[in-house]
């Protein structure tokens, strides 16, 4: 069982890395707006969709596509965020409560509509990077490196390091880590709050949508698959400090970990109740995140 | 409580008793059965989520506690059916201080996830666990009389409901409670303990949510993890409870009549559109929150309190 261990920490680094992205958006958005957006895992299961339509037809590589992808739903972000907004700016007297309401029930008829046009059969993305993969052999361990699982890791490192040049390096990141930190004080400083809060809505879904169809080439996709990675974007961005950007990565590395942990040495049916305990532990012991850092 | 509440509550009774009487044919008494039991599911939903400003996502859950609870205690250890169910109460009352202890001294977001993953943690673990059965549910021993789970089911959410109209309407706890949702560190300076009062109230709306669990698994027979433990029943819950009208008692009970019997009709004669009917109920949630966020009965309501203040206004 020993021999299994490295292929275990590769596995959960690997993985993890795919959690960045599921996760990391979700976390922006939320700094932003503060409001958790339930549709996380639609806008994940369209971009999957998407990408496994377009390679069908066009028959490109599937990681040729994600500008496409990431464009479209940027586009589809900008276009639902002012309803948020309007939701958030209610006169009703607990107007974050009714926006968690909005993305419960826009989740719901996402789900809906893609099992009316996908149906309920599961998919994968074929890809020229999911046959090739990387052998290391010392003594009796050896580890095996998929292709495609190594280019999702790529990615969450550039998705990363863009993301923090973005917020950290020009005036729009400004404006977002202003908003983020107090909205009126930024309002009165000249940030366009609602505009600033579509493109960042805009960024968040782009993500997402991109991580779907990495997630095709992975593992599988269906219309079903959303609230499996919802649940996965909610213990990630807990666990890291909710709107705790920095945080993210060592929570997804640390979800990957448990995941392949779990794959090798135990059931795999019982990592929803791992990730649930962990959770609620969390939320008991610290719940501003391992860093202490949450809002 | 004034006159007109006994009055209003003596209708409802009358009309309860006289229902099966009037109504022979055993489909619809299930129908009505069946949209009694959302009006307690919703209303129960709403306690928490209307009058503390706290979203279960997990309502579910509960409902599902309470069912496995009885199935279990009726089939393995051979308990009677009213201890069972009350013993199915009193564990989603459990599970509820339980999930409730941590989430909620937090705020509104880390309760809605928490209670979401809880909801998904219980499914799993009825997957796997030998003693639900595992993805092949329980059936339970049968007993065919339409007209004793309408008096069980009906007489259940109607003590429910007096006794949140007393709790929330009536006796100051109710104040408390509003007080809380309204201005959380306010009520702390006046002495009130936030975090215990919302934990009452989680469990006060557990308990009769898993003790309708108990009379549903009796009445249906047979509980499996997709449709006991699955997303729907709190998707509807949600649906009832926001297009009725959050905060109050009513809304929620309108809500919830208008939504199941709209299911009843859609399943009956749409059945081969199942999933249109996700996008339904997703999208009348979406577009009364934008449209309509005091709900149908707040809208309608506030309507008429208006027309009453104009009219008293004229006659000056």
């Amino acid at each position: 069982m020993l021999q299994l261990l490295p292929q275990a920490i590769v596995d959960g680094i690997l993985i993890g890395g795919i959690y960045i992205t599921v996760a990391i958006g979700f976390s922006l958005a939320y700094g932003v707006m503060h409001v958790i957006d339930f549709a996380v895992g639609e806008w994940i299961m369209l971009g999957a969709f998407m990408g496994f339509y377009l390679n069908r037809w066009l028959g490109l590589e599937p990681i040729l596509l994600f500008p496409v992808i990431f464009l479209s739903f940027f586009v589809v972000g900008l276009w639902i965020q002012p309803l948020i907004h309007r939701v958030l700016s209610g006169r009703r007297g607990n107007p974050v409560l009714m926006g968690l309401v909005f993305t419960f029930g826009l989740a719901l008829m996402i789900r809906g509509i893609a099992l009316t046009v996908f149906g309920f059969y599961s998919h994968s993305i074929p890809s020229s990077l999911a046959q090739g993969s990387l052998f290391f052999q010392v003594g009796p361990i050896f580890v095996t490196i998929p292709l495609i699982r190594l280019t999702g890791l790529g990615y969450a490192v550039l998705v990363t390091m863009g993301l923090y040049y973005i917020l950290h390096r020009t005036d729009f990141g400004l404006a977002v880590r202003a908003l983020a930190q107090h909205k009126e004080a930024a309002g009165l400083m000249g940030v366009n709050a609602r505009r600033t809060g579509g493109h960042v809505y805009g960024l968040y879904t782009g993500i997402s949508a991109t991580t779907g169809a990495l997630i095709g080439c992975i593992f599988s996709i269906s219309a079903q698959m959303g609230p499996d990675y919802t649940i996965f974007a909610f213990f990630v961005v807990v666990l890291a400090g909710m709107g705790y950007l920095p945080g993210v990565p060592w929570a997804a590395f640390l979800l990957g970990f448990v995941q392949s942990f779990f794959l090798i040495y135990l059931s795999p049916s019982y990592t929803m109740l791992a990730v649930f305990a962990a959770l609620y532990l969390i939320l008991l012991i610290s719940p501003k995140g391992i860093f202490g850092k949450g809002v | 409580m004034g006159r007109k509440f006994y009055a209003s509550i003596s209708v409802v009774v009358l009309l309860f008793l006289v229902v099966p009487l009037v109504v022979h044919d055993t489909f619809y008494l299930r129908v009505i059965t069946e949209a009694i039991m959302w009006i307690g599911l919703a209303v129960t939903w709403d306690v928490l989520a209307g009058y503390t400003g706290y979203l279960n996502f997990g309502h579910g859950a509960f409902f599902g506690i309470g069912a496995y609870t009885t199935a279990i205690l009726m089939v393995h250890k051979g308990w009677p059916f009213f201890a069972a169910s009350i013993a199915g109460g009193a564990m989603a009352g459990l599970g509820a201080l339980i999930a409730g202890i941590p989430t909620l001294r937090l705020r509104g977001a880390y309760f809605a996830i928490a209670t979401w993953a809880l909801a998904r943690a219980i499914q799993q673990l009825a997957l796997i666990l030998d003693i639900t059965g595992g993805p092949d549910g329980m059936r339970l021993p049968p007993f065919l009389q339409p007209g004793f789970f309408f008096y069980v089911m009906g007489g259940t959410v109607l003590i429910i409901f007096i006794v949140f109209w007393y709790l929330f309407e009536v006796h100051p706890f109710g104040l408390k409670v509003k007080a809380i949702r309204e201005n959380e560190d306010g009520a702390m300076a006046m002495g009130l303990n936030p975090a215990r009062i919302k934990i009452k109230v989680f469990i006060i709306s557990a308990v009769p949510t898993g003790i309708i669990g108990g009379i549903y698994a009796y009445w249906i027979t047979y509980i499996d993890p997709s449709s006991t433990l699955g997303d729907l029943v709190t998707d509807q819950a949600v649906v009832m409870a926001v297009f009725g009208g959050l905060g109050t008692l009513i809304g929620p009970a309108i809500g919830a009549l208008i939504i199941s019997t709209f299911k009843t009709y859609f399943w009956a004669y749409l059945s081969d559109y199942q999933v249109l009917y996700l996008i339904i109920l997703g999208g009348l949630i979406a577009l009364s929150v934008v449209f309509m966020p005091d709900g149908l009965w707040g809208t309608v309501y506030g309507k008429i309190q208006n027309a009453r203040l104009a009219g008293s206004k004229e006659k000056r």
